[in-house]
């Protein structure tokens, strides 16, 4: 009982790798949930955005842990990505608005040509 | 309790609790602002993993220009009457929620029974993380990643033009009605 719970105290007090792999992984998934669930074009590109960076977490963990500073340098990677995703992303949602004045995700269905 | 670790969980938890306010809200103006909330939570993230020159970029890039991107195509739509923010049908809604679930229990399962603190090898890669970690970055970023970088250019140009092109077409925002 007592070593129980100076083990759970100690999970607590000791931050370390695992504890940013959790809160990583944890980030993703509510982003994941958010494209799963949401149908507004927009809160899904923010849901990716989310999940992006829960990844940039784990790198960023990983890069201290291991004294690795290439972590950081995909993180920049990462980021330019996202906004190049974002940029696009949101131009179709206003090519979708001016057709439909709705930015729905099934409206993207009718952008085919 | 140390400051590390409270600075941690406090951080998680404002993290996690914006990030829930952005899939759950229906109004998307709330949902980019709780964004944003999120965005300098990870921000304070990287910094207390002393990745200082990359929690100002998270900040300069994500919180300011990627968000002030977002608000203003949300403020371009005017979408203040949002019908069906969510999924409709419940049982796919339930699979939906029951695969991110297992999907998380996996990875947060992997990672509680993986070994901490497995270590790399001291070797070439290895480089000072604290201390002139911002010169050491720069140092890399243009010797060993020179081309990834220089590939990032290129895309970023590409990615201007085609977002340009796709919003022009046919006519402007305020098109014909």
């Amino acid at each position: 009982m007592d070593s129980v719970s100076s083990e759970g105290l100690s999970l607590i007090t000791n931050v370390g790798l695992n504890h940013y792999l959790v809160l990583s992984s944890a980030l993703f998934c509510l982003g994941l949930i958010g494209v799963l669930l949401r149908r507004n074009a927009i809160v899904m590109l923010m849901s990716i955005e989310l999940m992006l960076n829960a990844v940039n977490i784990s790198f960023i963990a990983f890069g201290k842990y291991n004294s690795n500073i290439d972590g950081q340098i995909m993180v920049f990677f990462v980021m330019t990505i996202a906004a190049a995703e974002a940029a696009v992303g949101l131009a179709l949602a206003v090519s979708i608005f001016k057709r439909f004045k709705e930015v729905n995700i099934r409206f993207f269905e009718h952008l085919k040509g | 309790m140390t400051a590390d670790a409270f600075l941690f969980w406090f951080l998680a938890i404002t993290t996690l609790a914006g990030g829930i306010t952005v899939v759950s809200i229906a109004n998307p103006i709330y949902a980019a602002l709780s964004l944003a909330f999120t965005m300098v939570s990870v921000a304070a993230v990287f910094v207390t993993l002393e990745a200082y020159f990359v929690a100002g970029v998270q900040l300069i890039v994500y919180a300011g220009a990627v968000m002030v991107l977002f608000v203003m195509v949300l403020m371009l739509f005017d979408l203040k009457h949002e019908i069906e923010a969510f999924a409709r049908g419940k049982v796919s809604g339930a699979i939906k929620l029951l695969t991110a679930g297992v999907l998380g229990g996996l990875l947060i399962g992997a990672i509680s029974y993986s070994p901490e603190g497995s270590k790399v090898a001291a070797g070439a890669n290895q480089v000072a993380v604290a201390g002139d970690a911002t010169k050491n970055l720069g140092y890399r970023l243009f010797t060993q990643h020179i081309f990834a970088f220089e590939a990032l250019g290129v895309l970023l140009l590409i990615i201007a033009v085609g977002a340009v092109a796709l919003s022009r077409s046919k006519g402007g925002t305020h098109g014909q009605r």
